[in-house]
């Protein structure tokens, strides 16, 4: 059974390696973007296993596009350097801001994240020598002089190790100490947890992974603008896929990436204004029907049939 | 629920008065249009603050209410040539079924489900409206304009709009009323007892369903009755109302939860304090990280002082 | 030197004083009983010694040292370990995973020796079928659970909020077995309880306490005499 699942992944894993060798630009392109919200829902789902809802993941992926960008474009720094400068900015931005961010909690956690996304990009569009302002900077080149093949590996292999990452923490000793603070913080503490040095741990990780991907999607469109850089869909989409995949999982952000994914491909071409719409309604119905998420749901109807208990029944609703 | 004004609170009206004053003297129209828009802040934000007192549910989507009030406001006006002033029973009425239906729809069910769900069923509610209104009208500008809404007058050589001053007797309105209905009423009573204590207002009778499908309604009744004042001042697109679901947690987290006069106070006084930035040459563009930043202040030294270790 | 010592601790909220100018000490290898009718302030006492919230004035010694300025998972780590009244399991995880939790994080221990440990832990206080999930298990086991996750942080101190609430005739007397074995190992208890045949059979010594003040100190035969204990409680005598 174990060694079945390992052979099914690791086909999965082979096959999206082998992608670009037969696929088409727009193809990869598609699953590119996947690849880049898939990243960001793990991370979103990551911070929110400590029980803390951050609405700041546009945020630190914005701040990491900025700052690789404009080492590029003012310092000349090599592109994929930057990357990582822009990972470690966001990471360092987030350790000096989780001193008082993470002192708050539940809906003063989640508005004090919101609220720190508009301030960033409030900030930005108004340094317009060191930023460009609100037209944005535009890089002399893409990353990888924009070659789709590539890119496409850049951010597989990125995506692959966020899911490294996920998986990781879920099987150590982090794991339990990040679910007893959502359980129950008082028994956390009593039990003797540092809260406040998990949180800032998994805050300071999931920003600086936010600010890579961002990072990566800067260099790989040559170009950083408040608008486009901060939208809003860079928190969106990644939250509305974890919820569809199932929270406090890995599996659940990733099946939710690439379905909502290429939904989200299909309504682009259907619905040019308002495609969104469909991404709130979805965040509407999980929460009120789904809120253990796809993945769960479909777990449980295969053990009931086979009559094997066991299944993880974790949802939002804990 | 109601805190009487405090020993402090007068303190803050004390200093506000003289911060007006000096304000008024150094810059006359950053006063007077403070003191206008933080009344309207003020009007937004209480019906955000009794939703969050009496249920317990911050709604993310308040700002996207208040877009809907003005996308009717704006129909009844460019289809069938109805005055908004006129249109402010109509679409009152329209918002208190809308919040009702929303309420019953999906905020009914999440009351008991913790802050994660509210907060994320209110973001995907917020989402929903502000995507429905761009697929129905895109998201091109809309307007409408009244000749009265640009009135002016000159006072001691200070000439300033009129039709904005409007908003401070709205505040002060939905102030009296809410504080009369909380407190002369009965389901205000209720509804005061609920947000105490809903399980004791439960055993001492209370039907403490009703009183919440009735608080959200009413707030977004109010939301509504803002909406439609604001309509002749500005441009109504997709994403108009927004920025007040913030502003509005701005007002209610600095008066405190619960104390209705204080975001009255907070609004005036974030407003002067936002006019007077605008007024700094070159400040305009930050007059939102002023709000936002005092906002995060304000949320900050509440959390320290609570005195979490 | 007592293992625990408070001297003059306080505690206000508002205006409410809940702890007033209590100073007692508990040596090791003790078990003392905190006793008082409803709102006495016991279970304050207990958040104020693990550091759940600040006390208003007064100080903490714990084997010797000031623990005032110290953080819940500080203390913990010192050695300072607690049950709560109404159990607290963290959902989703086996029985022995949240017995884990106190030797993952009150002694520091790697995943296979925290989990060899909470399985000696379970062994020791009675608690079987570890490796289920905890979703349908008895009042007893869940108290059991919460026992063996402030043991697995190897405390010297151990709080026992109320830990036989709830218990029926014989699941209290296993209980009382329990912590007797924990005795025997050195270990310094004190147990808030409202069941007095309880605290007759498990006490050494007995604080009384009322509004937040301590009103009698002794064996429990003797307090139960006295007049103001009897006052106090009325009709709590079982």
């Amino acid at each position: 059974m174990r060694n079945k699942a390992m052979l099914i992944v690791a086909a999965f894993v082979i096959a999206a390696a082998s992608l670009p060798l037969f696929a088409g630009p727009y193809f990869l392109s598609v699953f590119n973007t996947i690849f880049v919200y898939m990243s960001l829902a793990l991370t979103w789902d990551i911070m929110l296993r400590t029980g803390q809802l951050s609405y700041g993941t546009a945020g630190l992926f914005g701040l990491g596009a900025y700052a690789s960008a404009l080492l590029v474009a003012k310092a000349g720094l090599n592109p994929l350097v930057s990357i990582a400068a822009g990972g470690a900015f966001a990471g360092l931005l987030a350790f000096f801001l989780g001193f008082g961010v993470l002192r708050l909690r539940k809906i003063y956690f989640s508005i004090t994240t919101l609220a720190l996304t508009t301030v960033f990009s409030v900030i930005i569009r108004n340094l317009p020598r060191l930023t460009g302002g609100a037209s944005g900077t535009v890089l002399p080149r893409a990353l990888f002089n924009g070659d789709p093949g590539k890119n496409y590996w850049m951010i597989y292999c990125l995506a692959l190790a966020v899911i490294a990452i996920s998986v990781w923490l879920s099987k150590s000793k982090t794991h339990y100490a990040i679910n007893a603070i959502r359980n129950d913080e008082i028994t956390a503490r009593s039990s003797g947890i540092d809260v406040f040095k998990y949180l800032l741990f998994i805050f300071v990780l999931t920003s600086t992974i936010q600010g890579v991907i961002g990072a990566f999607y800067a260099q790989q469109y040559a170009f950083v603008q408040p608008e486009a850089t901060f939208s809003m869909n860079f928190l969106l989409l990644p939250l509305a896929m974890a919820l569809v995949g199932g929270v406090y999982s890995t599996i659940g952000p990733v099946v939710g990436a690439v379905l909502l994914g290429l939904v989200s491909e299909y309504l682009k071409l259907i619905m040019p204004y308002g495609h969104l719409i469909v991404y709130g309604i979805i965040i509407v119905l999980v929460v009120l029907f789904m809120p253990q998420g796809i993945t769960r749901a479909f777990a449980k109807l295969f053990t009931r049939k086979m009559q094997v208990g066991g299944v993880d029944s974790a949802s939002l609703r804990d | 629920m109601l805190a009487a004004a405090s020993k402090k609170q007068y303190l803050f009206i004390a200093l506000l008065v003289i911060a007006a004053i000096v304000i008024g003297f150094w810059e006359p129209h950053a006063l007077i249009y403070g003191i206008q828009r933080g009344s309207l802040y003020a009007v937004i934000a209480l019906p955000l603050a009794l939703i969050l007192g009496i249920l317990g549910v911050l709604n993310l989507a308040h700002g996207e209410f208040l877009t809907v009030g003005m996308y009717a406001t704006f129909v009844l006006f460019s289809r069938f040539g109805v005055d908004p002033m006129v249109s402010t029973v109509p679409v009152t009425l329209l918002l208190a079924v809308v919040g009702v239906a929303v309420y019953l729809l999906t905020i009914k069910h999440v009351l008991k489900a913790g802050h994660l769900s509210q907060l994320l069923i209110t973001f995907g509610i917020s989402l929903v409206i502000s995507e429905l209104i761009k697929s129905i009208y895109t998201t091109q500008p809309r307007g409408v304009f009244t000749t009265y809404s640009y009135s002016s007058t000159t006072l001691a050589g200070i000439r300033f709009g009129t039709y904005e001053f409007l908003y401070l007797l709205i505040a002060v309105a939905v102030l009296v009323g809410l504080q009369l209905f909380l407190k002369k009423t009965r389901l205000g009573q209720a509804t005061f007892a609920v947000g105490q204590n809903p399980r004791g207002a439960s055993i001492v009778g209370i039907n403490v369903s009703f009183v919440y499908l009735f608080v959200f309604g009413l707030s977004i009744a109010i939301v509504g009755l803002a909406s439609v004042f604001m309509v002749p001042r500005v441009s109504i697109f997709p994403g108009a109302g927004t920025p007040y679901t913030m502003k509005s947690f701005a007002l209610t987290a600095m008066a405190g939860l619960g104390n209705l006069n204080g975001i009255l106070l907070a609004g005036i006084a974030l407003g002067i304090f936002e006019a007077v930035v605008n007024a700094i040459p070159g400040g305009s563009g930050w007059s939102d990280v002023v709000f936002f930043g005092v906002l995060i202040l304000v949320i900050m030294t509440r959390a320290i002082r609570e005195g979490r270790r | 030197m007592p293992v625990l010592e408070t001297r003059g601790l306080e505690k206000r909220f508002g205006g409410l004083l809940a702890v007033r100018d209590l100073s007692f000490s508990a040596s090791r290898g003790e078990i003392l009983g905190i006793i008082g009718p409803n709102g006495a302030g016991k279970t304050t006492v207990i958040n104020l010694v693990a550091g759940i919230f600040p006390e208003t004035s007064g100080q903490i010694y714990f084997k010797g040292q000031e623990i005032n300025k110290l953080s819940t998972h500080e203390r913990n780590h010192l050695g300072i370990a607690r049950t709560f009244q109404s159990v607290r399991p963290l959902d989703h995880f086996t029985a022995l995973e949240n017995v884990m939790i106190g030797a993952l994080f009150g002694q520091g221990m790697h995943l296979a020796e925290a989990r060899e440990y909470a399985y000696e832990i379970c062994d020791l206080i009675g608690l079987k079928n570890v490796d289920r999930s905890i979703d349908n298990l008895t009042v007893l086991d869940l108290k059991k659970i919460e026992i063996g996750r402030a043991l697995a942080s190897k405390p010297d101190l151990l709080f026992l909020d109320e830990l036989m609430a709830g218990l029926n005739a014989d699941e209290t007397a296993e209980m009382i077995e329990v912590v007797r074995e924990l005795q025997r190992r050195q270990l310094t208890i004190i147990v808030v309880e409202h069941i007095m045949a309880v605290v007759r059979e498990l006490t050494q010594r007995c604080i009384v306490l009322d509004g937040g003040a301590i009103i009698a100190e002794g064996s429990y035969e003797e307090v139960a005499k006295q007049e103001r204990v009897i006052e106090a409680y009325l009709g709590k005598e079982e």
